[in-house]
Order: structure tokens, then C-alpha cells, then sequence
């Protein structure tokens, strides 16, 4: 009790220093705290838009099919695999989709891009269609409507009830079919690509112009618990991934973006250790510059007995005690901060990562770890930081530090 | 009586070469159970050297010392601070407490270290202080004691351990004559109650009228040994 009494009063012989480097490894929790709460946002921004935008959660399609987007790699039973997510229980939304590479062509111009034919209702549950959709309707399940993405509009030069021409080639036969159809909706998804590439129109309608009676050639699927994409066992992918058809969550889907993510999460290690050799600095010049002042102290301390070991424990102390200081006030501060930050937002204007939209405000991430994993580390850290000085104290000659002080 | 103290042929040098300074040289002397010893001689004449390797706080560069007939050079790092802490109470010129602790808490940290029960640091905290005359200035940080005041917390704090030797290095420079000399008379009071070894350095007429014994030390060379009828 004498010891942390001695200790803890140590710590206030400076009050300045002791303050001084008290907010910098203050300062070093509520950083990596806040940095931690952003790459958590960041990764679940960049999830959510590859995701909900409209690749969905998983998808099942016929293997090859996503390579080329050949219209006779469909899935030639689709009823079944919808009837199986359907029942079960971990499946919140499933779209059946065709997917038709075609040229799309209004009275002024004309462009290639993939036309989506979705199920305008099971659509609600998997993408952000209707969401997107900022001029005229979404989908009504009308024979000939259709919706453009805002750039592939202005390339075509239409507007909401203009004629647009689709051309492509029907399965089995590639005999070349067109259809007529009228502007019925813009959509704006936000990445580039999507917005000048891709058209929607009802699955109704692309079955039948594509001659794909009854087949699909993509289902979307949405999860009650996202996280359960990403588990390779999950029953639910493993019981459909049978003969030609695969079923894949989104991280085999997009394998980059999943490189990105990990990346994302050696970012805060990253930061964390530069800020952590930073502290220890300070800690370490502070610990010194506390030695030094008491080094008459410490010579008579050994003098009347106090052995290297105690010596060692008490600076220890006195650094643990810093660092507990230091982590009250960091785990108050990042909170406050961290929680600010995670209904506000910080702003990140407006920014596209491998196809995905940054858009707006970031929003930091609380987690219960963040308050008791990191002040941990950082506890442990500052500790360490001052084995160095306590080994310094502890080697102090009696007699050279009494004439020292002399 | 028992020897307590004894040096043989004890030599230090500080500096190298040219620059070599011997400050003690082949210095021989005993000390006996409950005498009160002074060692005299002026500044330079080397005097805290010699306390210094008494106490094992330095190593001489020739010669032993025997404490209670055992050689301190034998000892490892951490005997010896074991044995200092049990053996050996130090009192310094420049008082030495801890600032950030009261003169109760400077008192009970030696005992702390020994290991000895709180309940009986308490009462032995409670003893010393009124052997040195504080009763009722125990909770006082050092800055709030006069000079005398912090030189008997010292004291007293050297007495805890309950130590066979007292060791005190000029423990009345920084004070005035008269209370220099009631701290020698403290000091004087409990080596006769507590038959407590008691060395100390000065060079203060008055204080050194107070020893039973005086070692003059001159160039780091004993020049006379004398013994007092006190």
C-alpha cells in the first residue's frame, strides 16, 4: 500500500509533466479508438455497397456464367433453388435475374451494356433499386417499361417516355430479337460503371425476349445475419452448390474487395503501433526526466536497503499508474468522441474504391473491445515503455549518486 | 565487548594516472558494540569514504571490511542490500527523506522493506518518533519540518530497522550550532538507552566533544585514534 501511495504521489512531484504526458498517451487511445471505429465504418460502407447495391449477399449462378455473362449458362431450375431459400430460415430475400449482354439504342444514339430482368417485388429485398431510382417510377411489372442508369441516359440522350431499342440474341438459337420499350425510370447507383453499363427491365418481359422460358440466369440472395455470407459452411450455400450451379457469398464473389478489407484491418494495426512507438518515447524521456530529478532519492533508496528489484517495481508502478490515468481519460474521451462520430458521421465527400461509393458521411463503429482490448495494450505498452528507465534507476551507485547530489 | 566494525588495510583511489587521488590508504581500525564513534578531520581528509565502505555503499580498491566478522566483499549485489537494510541505519547530511512521503510513512518505508507486519511498523513508527522527540509532527511531509526536525525523522527512520550500526555522515552540517548539538544529544541518548553502534563523521568542535571515541583521519590516513571518559 506504501508502495502505490509512493508511487502514485511520485507521478505528482511534476505536475505539468506528469499531465504532459499523461494526454499523449491519452491522446494515442482516442486515436486508435476513433481510427478503429472508421475502419469498421469504412469496411461496412464498402460491404454495404457491394451488397445492397445489387450484387446482393450470395448469389447462385451456373458456373462460368459470371465470366462472360454467356446468356446459355442459365440456371435450368431455378424454381427449386427459390422454393429451398424460401423455406429456410436464413434467407431474409432471394431475386431470380436474367442477365442479357445487348445493345440498347434510342432514336439519337446507341451503346452495349448488360440488361437486368428482375422481378420487380422479390428485387425490394436484395438491392437498392427502387432506392436509386430519383426520376419517374421503379418497376410495375408493365410489359415495356424500363429503367436506365442516369449516365447511359444522357449517353442515349432520353428522357422519362422515350423509345428505347434492346438488341440481343436469344439463348440456344442467338437468332438477334428486339424489343421496343419506353423510358419509365433513372437510376443512380452512384458508381460509374453501373450508372453508363446497366439497364432493368421487368423479368417478365427478358424471358420471353431472350427465349429463356421460365429460366434465370442469376438469384440474389439477402441474409437475416449478413455475417452469415461470409461462413463457407453455411448449409444453406453448401446444400446448392450441386453439379453445374455455384453458390457463393460476396467475398468469393468479389475476392479484390475482400483483399481490401483485410487491408483495411492491418490500416488500424498500422496506425496503432506508429502511435504506440510514438508514446513509448514520450514515456520513456518522461520516465527519465523523473529519474534524473530523484536520483539522490534513489541512492539513498538503495542505500538503506531498497534492492534493484524494488527499485524496478516502483517505477513500474508509477508508469502502470500513468498509463491507468491515461486510459480513464481515453476510454471517456474516445467514447464520447467515437459515439459522436458514429450518429454524425465524418465527412468524406464523395469518392469511388473498386466500384464501391463512398459517399458523404463515414460512420464510426463502437464496439465494447475498442474500451477494453486497446486501453490494455496500451496499459501494457506504457509499462513496458519504462522498463528501459527502471532498469536505469535500479543500476544507480549509491555512493556516486549521494555525490552527485552533493 | 564485540567487535562490530572492523577495517583492514582499506585503500580507495578515485581517478586515473596522473589524476589519481588516494583517498583512503591502508586504514585499519575496529569498532566495538555501543561506542560512540566519531571521525574527525577536515573537508577532503576522507571521512564520508571511509563511512561509505563501511556502509558497502563503495568498494575499496584494497583492504576488507568485516561487519559483525563477516568480509561485506564476499557478498552478492543483493546481500549486501539485505544486509544494509537489516544491519546498517545510514543518516546523510542532506537529511535524505522522501519529499512525497510524511515523516510517519519515511519511518515505516525501511520497515516495509524488511517486511515487517503493518500493525508493527505502526508501533514501531509511533516508538521512534517519540524516542526522537515528534510525537504529534508524523503526519508532516518533509517540507513542512524544520531542519532539525527532518535530521531526527532520519534518525529515527534509521533506527527502525533496528540496526546493529549507525552510520551518519556529517549529520549536523546543514544545521545550526544548537540544534546540531541536540541532535548529537539525541543520538548520544539512544546509544546509551539502546546500546546502539553510532559512527558519524564531522569536523564541528562541539559535536565531536560529544563522542566517546575520535578517529582523525587526515589525507585518508589515520593520525589518531583517541578514546574519551564521557
Amino acid at each position: 500500500m506504501l508502495s502505490l501511495k509512493l508511487a502514485w504521489r511520485n507521478l505528482f512531484r511534476n505536475t505539468r509533466r506528469t499531465l504532459l504526458t499523461c494526454m499523449l498517451v491519452t491522446s494515442s487511445l482516442v486515436v486508435i479508438i476513433l481510427v478503429d471505429g472508421i475502419m469498421l465504418g469504412m469496411i461496412d460502407v464498402m460491404v454495404g455497397g457491394i451488397t445492397k447495391t445489387l450484387e446482393g449477399e450470395a448469389q447462385v449462378n451456373r458456373k462460368g456464367f459470371r465470366e462472360n455473362f454467356e446468356p446459355e449458362l442459365f440456371l435450368s431450375d431455378p424454381d427449386t433453388i427459390s422454393l429451398a431459400l424460401a423455406t429456410d430460415a436464413r434467407v431474409a430475400g432471394h431475386a431470380p435475374r436474367v442477365i442479357i449482354g445487348s445493345m440498347i439504342a434510342s432514336p439519337f444514339n446507341t451503346t452495349g451494356g448488360l440488361v437486368y430482368g428482375v422481378d420487380a417485388n422479390s428485387e425490394l429485398g436484395v438491392s437498392r433499386l427502387k432506392e436509386a431510382t430519383y426520376e419517374g417510377s421503379y418497376l410495375s411489372g408493365v410489359k415495356r417499361e424500363i429503367l436506365l442508369g442516369k449516365l447511359m441516359a444522357e449517353l442515349l440522350e432520353v428522357s422519362l417516355g422515350d423509345r428505347i431499342i434492346i438488341t440481343a440474341a436469344q439463348v440456344d438459337t442467338s437468332e438477334i430479337t428486339q424489343e421496343l420499350f419506353r423510358v419509365t425510370g433513372l437510376f443512380e447507383f452512384g458508381p460509374e460503371e453501373m450508372d453508363q453499363s446497366l439497364a432493368f427491365i421487368n423479368l417478365s418481359a427478358a424471358q420471353p425476349l431472350m427465349g429463356m422460358n421460365g429460366h434465370v440466369h442469376q438469384i440474389a440472395i439477402r441474409f437475416v445475419d449478413p455475417e452469415d455470407a461470409k461462413n463457407k459452411s453455411l448449409p444453406t450455400l453448401i446444400n446448392l452448390n450441386k453439379g453445374d450451379v455455384e453458390a457463393l457469398g460476396w467475398l468469393d464473389l468479389q475476392p479484390s474487395i475482400g483483399g481490401m478489407i483485410e487491408m483495411s484491418s492491418y490500416a488500424s494495426a498500422i496506425v496503432g503501433a506508429v502511435l504506440f512507438v510514438l508514446t513509448s518515447l514520450g514515456v520513456i524521456n518522461s520516465m527519465f526526466m523523473s529519474i534524473y530529478e530523484r536520483i539522490y532519492e534513489f541512492g539513498v533508496a538503495k542505500a538503506i536497503g531498497t534492492t534493484p528489484r524494488q527499485i524496478i517495481t516502483l517505477v513500474l508502478l508509477e508508469a502502470f499508474l500513468l498509463a491507468l490515468m491515461a486510459c480513464a481519460f481515453g476510454i471517456l474521451i474516445g467514447y464520447l468522441a467515437s459515439s459522436y462520430f458514429e450518429s454524425n458521421g465524418i465527412s468524406m465527400g464523395r469518392m469511388e474504391m473498386s466500384g464501391v461509393l463512398l459517399d458523404g458521411n463515414m460512420y464510426t463503429q463502437v464496439r465494447p473491445y475498442q474500451f477494453v482490448t486497446f486501453p490494455i495494450y496500451v496499459t501494457l505498452l506504457t509499462v513496458a515503455a519504462a522498463i528501459y528507465p527502471a532498469i536505469f534507476a535500479s543500476r544507480i551507485v549509491p555512493s556516486r549518486a549521494l555525490q552527485r547530489a552533493l | 565487548m564485540k567487535t562490530v566494525i572492523e577495517t583492514k588495510d582499506l585503500v580507495r583511489k578515485f581517478g586515473e594516472a596522473e589524476t589519481q587521488v588516494t583517498a583512503l590508504s591502508h586504514v585499519s581500525t575496529s569498532i566495538k558494540e555501543g561506542e560512540f564513534t566519531a571521525i574527525i578531520g577536515p573537508s577532503g581528509s576522507g571521512k564520508t569514504t571511509l563511512l561509505q565502505l563501511i556502509g558497502g555503499l563503495d568498494e575499496p580498491d584494497g583492504g576488507d571490511v568485516l561487519l559483525s566478522g563477516t568480509n561485506i566483499a564476499n557478498m552478492s549485489g543483493k546481500q549486501l542490500s539485505d544486509f544494509r537494510r537489516d544491519h546498517i541505519g545510514f543518516i546523510f547530511q542532506s537529511y535524505n527523506l522522501i519529499p512525497v512521503l510524511s515523516a510517519e510513512e519515511n519511518i515505516e518505508y525501511i520497515m516495509l522493506l524488511q517486511g515487517v507486519s503493518a500493525a508493527e511498523r505502526k508501533a514501531r513508527v509511533r516508538e521512534m518518533l517519540a524516542l526522537v522527540g515528534l510525537e504529534g509532527l508524523g503526519d508532516r511531509r518533509p517540507a513542512q519540518l524544520s531542519g532539525g526536525q527532518q535530521q531526527r525523522v532520519a534518525v529515527a527512520r534509521a533506527m527502525a530497522s533496528k540496526p546493529d550500526i549507525i552510520l551518519a555522515d556529517e549529520p549536523t552540517a546543514n544545521l545550526d550550532s544548537t540544534t546540531g548539538i541536540a541532535l548529537l544529544d539525541t543520538m548520544r541518548d539512544l546509544n546509551a538507552q539502546l546500546n546502539m553502534t553510532f559512527v558519524f563523521s564531522t569536523h564541528d568542535q562541539k559535536i565531536m566533544d560529544r563522542a566517546d571515541r575520535l578517529i582523525h583521519l587526515e589525507d585518508g590516513v589515520i593520525q589518531l585514534d583517541e578514546t574519551r571518559q564521557s
